[in-house]
């Protein structure tokens, strides 16, 4: 007998698991709805943004000058980490902390010896890893993540372009999941600052319009690149955001499915077991009529 | 002309319109129809747009970037 409510206890434990996994899938799939707007929101204006600075720099035959374009050898390494505050999503923490330090331990490894590469974490899960791995985390932004809008992000990247003004560091490397569908991330490590000069040339061809340019093309340029920088940013934590429901979503798709099998095999156990206490029930009434008859 | 109002939130405005005025950093300019090829950042100040019905409508900004080409406006707002 104590089997058998061994049993119905261990049923009665895993339904109740399937029901939080399956809520928590429906909460992301709700969530990664939204998450998925945003991004769709944030790209037009990504996409004119950079072509006005193509515009500018086709106009101008040469590549903008501003002090974030500053090319030079890293010294001083910032690797920022976008990972998430919640567990409960399968690999995604842990792909992201493995790309980082890949990257810490490949490209910086030489500052990384120095002790010159430092983290900041966005997100409770990815500053748990960083640490246990032993490198140096030196702020965290986890609140960024929890309510996600364009003021705190650009708030963020302010802080990030400080950082590299006042020689804080001399390289920003920015290391998180893009989107690409609920069950795909791509892991992404791309150079925040100094800006890439390559990437403002992509309009080259296209005809001169003689525009006029108020104040001058060079203010313009300054005030617009920082102002490409924090929406480079905001679409990165979009992305990442957008990744993580994604990955939770499939996770918790998995563990309810999990949880069905391994039910259906409790159920299957719980009547055998049920049917074979029965059938020796049955055997004990049976020989007990038996031996009074004889 | 046609004018987009982006903010990286949401596209704010999208229409054929008149008049547009903006705080430009060298100074509030207007802009009418067929005007001359423009790039200028925003001052946080309230950019006025009549559309082409007659409508009156104001957005406030936080600081941006418009370009005007080819008769089309687009104009990229820190928030509006």
């Amino acid at each position: 007998m104590s089997n058998l409510k061994e049993i119905r206890s261990r049923i009665s434990s895993v339904t109740t698991i399937r029901q939080v996994t399956s809520a928590m899938k429906m909460v992301s799939a709700a969530k990664l709805k939204k998450a998925q707007d945003g991004i769709i929101q944030i790209r037009p204006y990504a996409d004119k943004m950079n072509s006005i600075i193509g515009t500018i720099a086709s106009e101008l035959d040469r590549a903008a000058n501003s002090p974030f374009t500053i090319q030079n050898d890293p010294n001083k390494v910032l690797v920022v980490v976008i990972a998430s505050n919640r567990g409960q999503c399968g690999a995604f923490n842990s792909n992201v902390i493995k790309r980082a330090s890949e990257l810490a331990e490949g490209r910086y490894a030489s500052q990384l010896r120095k002790g010159k590469v430092h983290f900041l974490s966005i997100g409770k899960q990815g500053e748990k890893r960083l640490k246990t791995k032993g490198y140096k985390v030196i702020e965290t932004a986890h609140h960024t993540l929890e309510k996600l809008n364009y003021e705190s992000s650009s708030a963020l990247a302010n802080h990030l372009m400080d950082f590299f003004l006042t020689g804080k560091y001399d390289r920003i490397e920015l290391v998180y999941n893009q989107f690409k569908n609920a069950a795909v991330q791509v892991l992404i490590a791309e150079q925040f600052l100094p800006v890439k000069q390559d990437m403002k040339k992509e309009e080259k061809s296209h005809e001169k319009y003689n525009f006029f340019f108020e104040p001058s093309e060079d203010e313009i340029i300054k005030i617009l690149i920082p102002r490409s920088l924090k929406i480079q940013f905001f679409k990165a934590l979009l992305d990442s955001n957008a990744s993580e429901q994604g990955a939770r979503m499939t996770a918790m798709h998995q563990a309810t499915d999990n949880a069905t099998d391994l039910l259906r095999e409790l159920r299957l156990n719980y009547n055998k077991a049920r049917q074979a206490t029965i059938t020796n029930e049955i055997l004990e009434i049976v020989s007990g009529a038996e031996a009074l008859k004889g | 002309m046609f004018l987009e109002i982006i903010t990286p939130e949401k596209k704010a405005f999208s229409g054929e319109v008149k008049l547009v005025k903006v705080p430009g950093t060298a100074g509030s300019f207007t802009i009418l129809d067929h005007h001359a090829p423009i790039i200028s950042t925003l001052e946080k100040g309230v950019i006025k747009v009549i559309t082409i019905d007659g409508d009156k409508l104001e957005f406030s900004t936080d600081g941006g970037v418009i370009q005007m080409k080819s008769n089309s406006i687009i104009l990229l707002s820190e928030t509006a």
